[in-house]
C-alpha cells in the first residue's frame, strides 16, 4: 500500500489517496478519510451486511485491540487474514492498540507494558506479545504499539515515562516488522508520544528520525485518554501542540489521530493537514440517541446541529431524521419509529440512528474533500461552526 | 361482482400419507406459503433485523403482539401512521395475537370476567384496566395486521378444573362473536377464532365445532405448548385438525421447535409461531437439523466452520463459530447475526417440508430428519406415536 500526497498548495490542508493495495490493487481511498470505528470486528450495531446498504464503497475498518483480545489464540490457528475473519474480507483493516470509544484509564502504566481493556478486565501488551498478535491478525495497516497515556493535565514523569516506553516499542516493533514476512505488505504507522510539551514531541520525532525506514504515517498519540470527553476537547489548546509535530515530520507520509472529534475539530484538524480519523464519534452519538442533523450543505433542509430521538417531542413526528437525506434511515423510518423504538429499547432504534450517523460523517468528509478541492474549506469550517455555536446555545 | 376477499386459501398438495398438505394463502399484503413459521416481531421490530433483511431472505409473513403495541406506541400514534404496516416499513404480512395470552402469563394481578380481562397496567400509573373484546379488536384494527386473533378466555393447560375449562370453552365462543361484532375492517382484516379446551377431548370437540360455524376464513388452535405433556399435546392437536375444516388454514399457537414442526405438519397443521428461534439467539444459540449449538461453549473457539455448511444465510456465508463465539453475548450485532441464521433455519424447514410434500416424498423426508435428530433412532415415543397415528411408521 502507497500514500500519495497530491502536489501541495501554500495551504496545510491536502488531498492525497491509499492506493496500490497488494491484495485489493483496485481499492483507491481518498484522504482526507475517515475510517469505520469497529469493536470486536463489527460497526457497533451494524453488521457488515447492513452497511453494505449504508455504502457500496471500500473502506478501512478501524480495528482495536481491546475487542480482539479474545481472538489472539483462535488467530494463531487461522489462515486468513483479520479482515476474513471478522467478516469482511473486502475492507481494509487497521489493527490500534486503543478504543477511541472507550476510556483509557490512567495510571496503569508499567515499565515496557501497556494495558489495555478487555471484557475480561486488564491485560498487558508488551512489544513481542503485541507483534505476535499483529503477525497473526496480518492486517493491511497497523499502529506500532506505544504509551500514549497522557493528556493536557499529565505530568513531566509520565510524559519522559511514555517517551520512553515508546521509543523501545518502536525499536523492537519495527524490527520485528523488518523480519516479518507475513506482514511485508502492512503499512506502518508510527505512534508520536510526548503529551503536551514540545520538547518531549520534538525529542520524540528527532528519534524515530534517525531510523524511519518501513514507516509510512504517523498518529498523534497522546493528546486524549480516548471515550465521549475527546468530543469536547477544545481546539486552541491541542492546536499548538500539533501544529509543533507537524512541522517536525516528513510532509509524505500519512497523518493520523484517533477519537471521536466533533466536526468543528475535524474540520480545523483537517485544515492543519491530518489525513485520516476515525467515525468512533458516530457511536457516541448513537449511544445517547442523538443523530447528527448539522447542513453539510447550503442547501441542505434543518435547522439544528443534532437532535435527539428519546425526546417525547418526536413521539408523533412522521418525518425523516433529516429530511432530503438520502440513507437507508432517513427514506424508509421516520422519527416517530425510531423513537419507539429507542423507548422500547428495541436493537432496530440504534441500528437505524448508527446508520444515519455514519451516513452523515461520511458525507461530511465527501464535502470536506470537496471543499479542499474547490478551495472552500473555510467556507465550511464557517458554517459548521456557527451552527455548532448556535447547538451550544441552546442547550 | 362481489368484492375480493381478504383471504384466498388453496391447497396445492396433499401428501398421500398423512394428514400434511401444501397451501397458498393470499392475504391483503401479499401470497403466503403453507406450512409457514412465522417469526415474532413483538413491538414492530424484529430482533435487529432490518425489514430489507427480511424481505431479502423470502419472508412472508410475521408476528406482531397487540398487548405491547397497544401500551406503546399505542392505537393513536399506530393510526396516524397508517398501521403498524407503513410505520415498521414491512410490506409484507401481519399477524396479531388478540393480547389475552399476553396478560395472563405476564401479568400476574389478571382477573378474567365475563366483560374481558382486568390487570394491572404496566405503565406508572399502575392503573387498572380492563381489556375487553371489543378493545382487543380496536387496537389490532388500529394494527391494522392481516389476520388478527380474537380474544379468548386462556386457561393454563395445567389446569384440571374442568368446571373451569368449560366455562373458558363457552366463553371463548361468546367473545368470538363479540369481536366480530365489533370489527371493523372486514374486507382487509381477518379474524381467527381460537379453538380452545386445553386437554379434554370432548371440550376441544365443542370448542372446535361451535366456531366452525362462525363466518371465518382460518382458525388457531390454542392453549397449547404450556406445560403439557407430547403425548397429550399431539393428540389435541390431531383431534383439533381432524374437526376443522380443510378448506381452511389452521394456525397452532406458540410451536416453534422443529421435532414439533415437523410432527405438525404431518398432523395438518399449516401455520406456525415462536419467540424460541430469535430468543435463543440472544443467548448465543444456533439452530442446525442435528440439535442446537451453543456458541458460548469453548469448543467453538477454534472451530473455522460456518454454523452450518449447508446454510444459505449470510451468517454462515460470511462468519466462522470460531469468530461468532467470541462476540455472542458480547456485542448486539452477534444477535442480529444468530437472529438470521435461525430465521433462515427455520424457513428452509418449512421449505423442505412443503417441497417433499410437493414431490409426494414427505414421509422419507420425516423418517431422514427424525434420523438426524436421533442418529441411534432412539425416538420418543410421542414422536412414534403422533406419526403413527398419521401413518408414517419410523422404524
Ligand atoms: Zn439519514
Ligand atoms: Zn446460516
Amino acid at each position: 500500500m502507497k500514500f500519495y500526497v497530491e502536489p501541495l498548495s501554500k495551504c496545510t490542508q491536502r488531498l492525497g489517496s491509499l492506493s496500490e493495495i497488494e491484495s485489493k490493487p483496485t481499492v483507491n481511498i481518498k484522504t482526507p478519510a475517515v475510517m469505520l470505528h469497529t469493536q470486536g470486528g463489527q460497526i457497533p450495531h451494524i453488521t457488515h451486511e447492513v452497511f453494505k446498504l449504508v455504502s457500496r464503497k471500500s473502506q478501512i475498518l478501524q480495528i482495536p485491540l481491546a475487542g480482539m483480545h479474545t481472538f489472539k489464540e483462535a488467530m494463531q490457528y487461522y489462515e486468513g487474514t483479520i479482515s476474513s475473519f471478522i467478516g469482511s474480507k473486502d475492507s481494509l483493516s487497521c489493527l490500534t492498540l486503543q478504543d477511541p470509544c472507550n476510556i483509557t484509564k490512567q495510571g496503569h502504566h508499567s515499565t515496557l507494558k501497556v494495558p489495555i481493556w478487555t471484557k475480561n478486565g486488564k491485560v498487558y501488551y508488551d512489544a513481542k506479545s503485541y507483534m505476535d498478535v499483529v503477525e497473526s491478525f496480518k492486517p493491511d495497516i497497523y499502529f506500532l504499539l506505544s504509551d500514549g497515556d497522557t493528556n493536557i493535565s499529565s505530568s513531566e514523569k509520565r510524559i519522559a515515562k511514555s517517551v520512553s516506553n515508546t521509543m523501545n516499542f518502536y525499536k523492537e516493533c519495527l524490527d520485528r516488522h523488518r523480519k516479518s514476512d507475513a506482514l511485508k505488505h502492512s503499512f506502518v504507522i508510527a505512534p508520536i508520544v510526548g503529551g503536551y510539551k514540545q520538547i518531549s514531541r520534538e525529542r520524540y520525532i528527532s528519534f524515530i528520525l534517525e531510523d524511519m525506514k518501513n514507516v509510512d504515517g504517523f498518529l498523534i498519540d497522546g493528546l486524549h485518554n480516548n471515550g465521549p470527553e475527546a468530543e469536547f476537547l477544545e481546539f486552541n489548546e491541542i492546536e499548538p501542540i500539533v501544529r509543533c509535530i507537524l512541522n517536525k515530520i516528513p510532509t509524505e507520509k500519512l497523518r493520523v489521530v484517533q477519537g471521536c472529534w466533533n466536526p468543528v475539530n475535524i474540520i480545523n484538524l483537517v485544515e492543519l493537514g491530518i489525513d485520516l480519523f476515525d467515525t468512533s464519534y458516530c457511536h457516541i452519538l448513537t449511544e445517547r440517541s442523538a443523530a447528527m442533523t448539522f447542513a453539510i450543505e447550503i442547501t441542505d433542509q434543518t435547522n439544528t446541529y443534532e437532535i435527539n430521538l428519546r425526546d417525547s417531542k418526536y413521539v408523533d413526528d412522521f418525518q425523516p431524521i433529516l429530511i432530503g437525506c438520502e440513507c437507508l434511515s432517513c427514506t424508509k423510518y421516520s422519527r416517530a419509529y425510531i423513537h419507539h423504538l429507542l423507548s422500547v429499547h428495541e436493537l432496530l432504534g440504534p441500528i437505524l440512528v448508527m446508520i444515519h450517523n455514519v451516513y452523515h460523517y461520511l458525507r461530511f468528509f465527501e464535502k470536506i474533500r470537496s471543499c479542499i478541492q474547490n478551495n472552500t474549506l473555510q467556507t465550511l469550517q464557517l458554517s459548521i461552526t456557527e451552527q455548532f455555536r448556535n447547538h451550544q446555545k441552546t442547550k | 361482482m362481489t368484492t375480493k376477499s381478504p383471504l384466498v386459501f388453496s391447497i396445492l398438495t396433499e401428501c398421500g400419507t398423512s394428514k400434511a398438505r401444501v397451501s397458498r394463502m393470499i392475504l391483503p399484503h401479499g401470497p403466503v406459503d403453507l406450512p409457514v413459521f412465522m417469526p415474532v416481531g413483538t413491538q414492530g421490530t424484529l430482533k435487529g433485523m432490518l425489514p430489507e433483511q427480511l424481505e431479502e431472505l423470502g419472508l412472508q409473513i410475521m408476528l406482531a403482539n397487540t398487548y405491547h403495541l397497544g401500551t406503546k406506541p399505542g392505537t393513536e400514534i399506530l393510526q396516524k401512521a397508517g398501521g403498524l404496516h407503513k410505520f415498521m416499513n414491512w410490506n409484507g404480512c401481519l399477524l396479531t395475537d388478540s393480547g389475552g395470552f399476553q396478560m395472563v402469563s405476564l401479568l400476574k394481578l389478571a382477573e378474567i370476567t365475563e366483560d374481558g380481562v382486568r390487570f394491572q397496567s404496566l405503565n406508572d400509573q399502575k392503573a387498572e384496566v380492563m381489556l375487553t373484546p371489543e378493545h382487543s379488536i380496536e387496537i389490532q384494527n388500529a394494527i391494522g395486521a392481516d389476520i388478527i386473533m380474537q380474544l379468548d378466555d386462556v386457561v393454563k393447560t395445567t389446569n384440571p378444573d374442568k368446571e373451569r375449562i368449560e366455562e373458558s370453552v363457552h366463553r371463548t365462543t361468546r367473545w368470538l362473536d363479540r369481536c366480530l361484532k365489533a370489527h371493523q375492517n372486514p374486507d382487509t382484516q381477518n379474524i381467527f377464532p381460537i379453538v380452545q379446551g386445553t386437554l379434554y377431548e370432548d371440550l376441544r370437540e365443542k370448542s372446535a365445532k361451535d366456531h366452525i360455524e362462525r363466518d371465518v376464513r382460518g382458525f388457531a388452535i390454542g392453549g397449547l405448548s404450556g406445560g403439557e405433556s407430547k403425548d397429550d399435546f399431539w393428540k389435541m392437536v390431531h383431534l383439533s385438525t381432524n374437526i376443522l375444516p380443510k378448506n381452511k388454514p389452521r394456525y397452532l399457537m406458540g410451536v416453534g421447535f422443529a421435532e414439533d414442526l415437523v410432527v405438525c405438519c404431518a398432523l395438518g397443521v399449516d401455520m406456525f409461531d415462536c419467540v424460541f428461534p430469535t430468543r435463543t439467539a440472544r443467548f448465543g444459540c444456533a439452530l442446525t437439523r442435528k440439535g442446537q449449538l451453543n456458541l458460548k461453549k469453548e469448543q467453538f473457539k477454534k472451530d473455522f466452520r460456518p454454523i452450518d455448511e449447508n446454510c444459505p444465510c449470510n451468517t454462515c456465508k460470511n462468519y466462522t463459530r470460531a469468530y461468532l463465539s467470541g462476540i455472542v453475548t458480547v456485542l448486539p450485532v452477534a444477535c442480529h447475526l444468530l437472529t438470521e441464521h435461525n430465521i433462515v433455519f427455520q424457513m428452509n424447514l418449512m421449505k423442505d417440508i412443503r417441497q417433499s410434500i410437493t414431490k409426494g416424498k414427505f414421509p422419507d423426508f420425516v423418517r431422514d430428519f427424525m434420523l438426524q435428530v436421533y442418529p441411534t433412532k432412539n425416538y420418543p415415543s410421542w414422536i412414534i406415536d403422533s406419526l403413527s397415528a398419521v401413518n408414517i411408521k419410523l422404524k
